[in-house]
């Protein structure tokens, strides 16, 4: 089902507020380069030093860049925006630190000012430039780095800030809590689903998101209806359902931590072999790769994102789909499922098992471009410019195509695509995966 | 002592002792730095990844050969090039030879020389106006980035003019310069010839375990 724009209109209007909600966070300077620095020598390992060790500033970067290419902007060059991490490593860590000191220049807090429009609002740490680097550089990889620093120094721009220190203190992610979850639940109820809640034991704990709750209902739906119609010993829980993780996209580690401690903790108390995470791009890494490293031991079940699990299900036969008509489709992998996490067989899989024709992009899979908007820029207002960009861009991709539909798996690169479309008004569809499974299953699970 | 039983004699001592040293010194760092242990459950093999990302790199990604034709034509023009001259030319294979390793091996002839030098010029010189026009490039090079093109267009020059072995002066020239290259290679991303390594098997790595193909 086409998602209702008035519905869409009055969130995005609603994100817009969020800066006014964010508390400040003051500290005098010193203590921001301190936080800073601290946040740098505890990260950067051997693998992140041969990084910087190897780069030859060539400029490679910049041209896979979603940003750089759309603008020319010098300054959008991803190596450019490690710049703090690379000195702090020249001066205090690298191999010749004794010389590094007398000629490089120490980090200041303005530079850490400086640098916050180009760490947050101009990347999205979709990886791109790492893919394309001759040397091998993670670039995405030290953005991270370089997202943790600030936020350690209180540099987090306001609106990501406010739903940050909204899930840190409160749990809740746009006001959505377990109450509102439950309202969720009982409409699904009252439509004839059975839906799982709080079991003491399951065999699949299902997350969802607050994007699911509030706008994407039907990935919800479409959700609890795979899961009943596989006959899966599933349940979402109210204490821990939040797949989205505001932690780790403003770079603040403690409430990073603390959402997937929720998750681990009642994934583990139901007896849970797999977590699925929704349709969220970054809560599948969040869960997936850094979680177990966060808890500090590998996970007692297996993590898997919804396009993953369903993927897996139609390969191996247990999950069949009605073949509606045979329209070309696009498939955009959301940078933290596909680049960041080997998914890409699996949603197409899904999309020849719906019987669609599958037209890939320019350039796809491992070097697709990202939507523009991941990474928690569409909470940044001063990002907007940048979420445009990244949308034309990747509208000329899709239409270069001639597909009509952009399938995707991600509700952040949803919401890019629909401001995008609305902005400009596109005629292409923008669906998601999950919801379209959800309305080519027959049988139980289904709503009456 | 006269500058030629100089440069000859003890600067070369000093020279290959830096350069030795200091490679293994930066190495030893990045290494000693430490690794962090993944404890997340792989999806593949890291060492197949860390293959894959040191031989995969060499080739452009996926849509990226016509955003950089200057970068790969010239930076392969070079790098081959300089490569050819290093390990190839008649001189320094005689050099290697009797002041390093005892052996050698067959070198270019004369017109591969050539043809080779001509590369590495054309390729050093492409990349050195790319990084001072480029308004990517130029941003983002340090002085130590144009000390290292400068000096390792100074050693092929030089190199160049020692060619026919018939001054003296010209090879001690040639001989001078490389010193100076050896001493400052450690302190500099000239590094990037052994990090390189590093760096992309790494990468190949970190994604080999998550099942991504660099």
């Amino acid at each position: 089902m086409p998602v209702d724009m008035n519905l869409f209109r009055g969130f995005v209007e609603q994100i817009r507020q969020l800066p006014a909600m964010a508390q400040p966070t003051d500290m005098p300077d010193p203590d921001r380069v301190r936080a800073a620095k601290a946040v740098f020598a505890d990260k950067l390992d051997a693998r992140l030093a041969s990084h910087l060790d190897a780069c030859v500033h060539c400029g490679v970067c910049a041209e896979a860049c979603h940003y750089y290419v759309q603008s020319g902007d010098p300054r959008y060059t991803p190596i450019h925006k490690l710049e703090p991490l690379m000195r702090y490593w020249r001066r205090e860590k690298g191999p010749f630190a004794w010389l590094q000191r007398l000629i490089t220049r120490d980090i200041s807090e303005q530079d850490l000012e400086d640098w916050q429009p180009l760490v947050y609002d101009s990347c999205t740490e979709c990886g791109r430039c790492s893919f394309a680097c001759p040397q091998g550089v993670d670039i995405a990889s030290m953005v991270g780095v370089m997202r943790q620093a600030l936020a350690k120094a209180g540099l987090i721009p306001a609106g990501l800030r406010a739903v940050e220190q909204e899930q840190g203190s409160r749990g809740t992610v746009f006001g959505v809590g377990g109450e509102q979850l439950m309202e969720a639940v009982e409409a699904l109820r009252a439509r004839g689903y059975e839906v799982p809640v709080d079991k003491e034991q399951a065999e699949v704990l299902v997350l969802s998101s607050t994007l699911d709750i509030l706008l994407f209902t039907d990935a919800l739906e479409s959700t609890v209806k795979v899961m009943n119609h596989l006959g899966v010993d599933w349940s979402i829980h109210t204490c821990a359902f939040e797949g989205a993780n505001f932690g780790m996209l403003s770079g603040y580690e403690e409430v990073q931590k603390a959402a997937s401690e929720r998750i681990i903790r009642e994934a583990i108390g139901c007896g849970a072999r797999v977590v699925i995470i929704p349709e969220c791009g970054h809560a599948y890494p969040a869960m997936r790769w850094d979680a177990a490293n966060e808890h500090g031991e590998p996970l007692p079940f297996d993590v898997m994102a919804i396009s993953e699990f369903l993927g897996r299900e139609v390969m191996a036969g247990r999950l069949k789909l009605k073949s509606g008509q045979r329209r070309p489709v696009t498939y955009h992998d959301p940078c933290k499922i596909g680049r960041h996490g080997g998914i890409f067989d699996e949603p197409r899989a899904v999309l020849e098992a719906l019987g669609l024709e599958v037209r890939e992009m320019p350039v796809h899979h491992e070097m697709n471009y990202c939507c523009g908007g991941g990474a928690g820029l569409f909470l940044i207002d001063s990002a907007k410019k940048n979420r445009d960009l990244g949308f034309d861009l990747k509208r000329e991709q899709v239409e270069a195509t001639g597909a009509s539909s952009l399938v995707t798996a991600c509700g952040s690169c949803r919401l890019n695509f629909l401001a995008g479309a609305d902005r400009v008004h596109w005629d292409r569809g923008i669906e998601s995966l999950v919801e379209l499974v959800g309305e080519a299953i027959d049988g139980p699970g289904g709503a009456s | 002592m006269t500058v030629a039983e100089l440069v000859d004699g003890p600067l070369w001592t000093v020279a290959l002792t830096v350069f030795v040293a200091g490679v293994a010194w930066r190495l030893l760092v990045l290494i000693a730095t430490g690794w962090k242990r993944d404890l997340s459950h792989p999806r593949s093999g890291s060492l197949g990844g860390a293959i894959r990302g040191v031989v995969g790199r060499f080739l452009p990604s996926q849509g990226m050969a016509g955003r950089l034709r200057l970068h790969l034509v010239a930076g392969y023009l070079f790098h081959l090039g300089l490569f050819a001259l290093l390990f190839f030319a008649a001189p320094h294979v005689d050099f290697y030879r009797d002041r390093l390793f005892g052996f050698d091996w067959t070198p270019l002839p004369h017109w591969a020389f050539i043809l080779a030098a001509e590369a590495a010029f054309l390729g050093l010189l492409m990349l050195w106006l790319n990084r001072v026009l480029n308004p990517v490039t130029r941003l983002i090079s340090e002085s130590g980035d144009h000390a290292a093109s400068v000096l390792t267009f100074l050693v092929m020059l030089t190199g160049c003019l020692a060619l026919a072995r018939s001054h003296e002066t010209l090879r001690l020239l040639h001989f001078f310069v490389v010193e100076l290259f050896m001493i400052y290679f450690p302190f500099s991303r000239l590094m990037h010839s052994f990090t390189f390594l590093l760096s992309r098997a790494a990468q190949g790595a970190h994604y080999g375990r998550r099942g991504v193909r660099v």
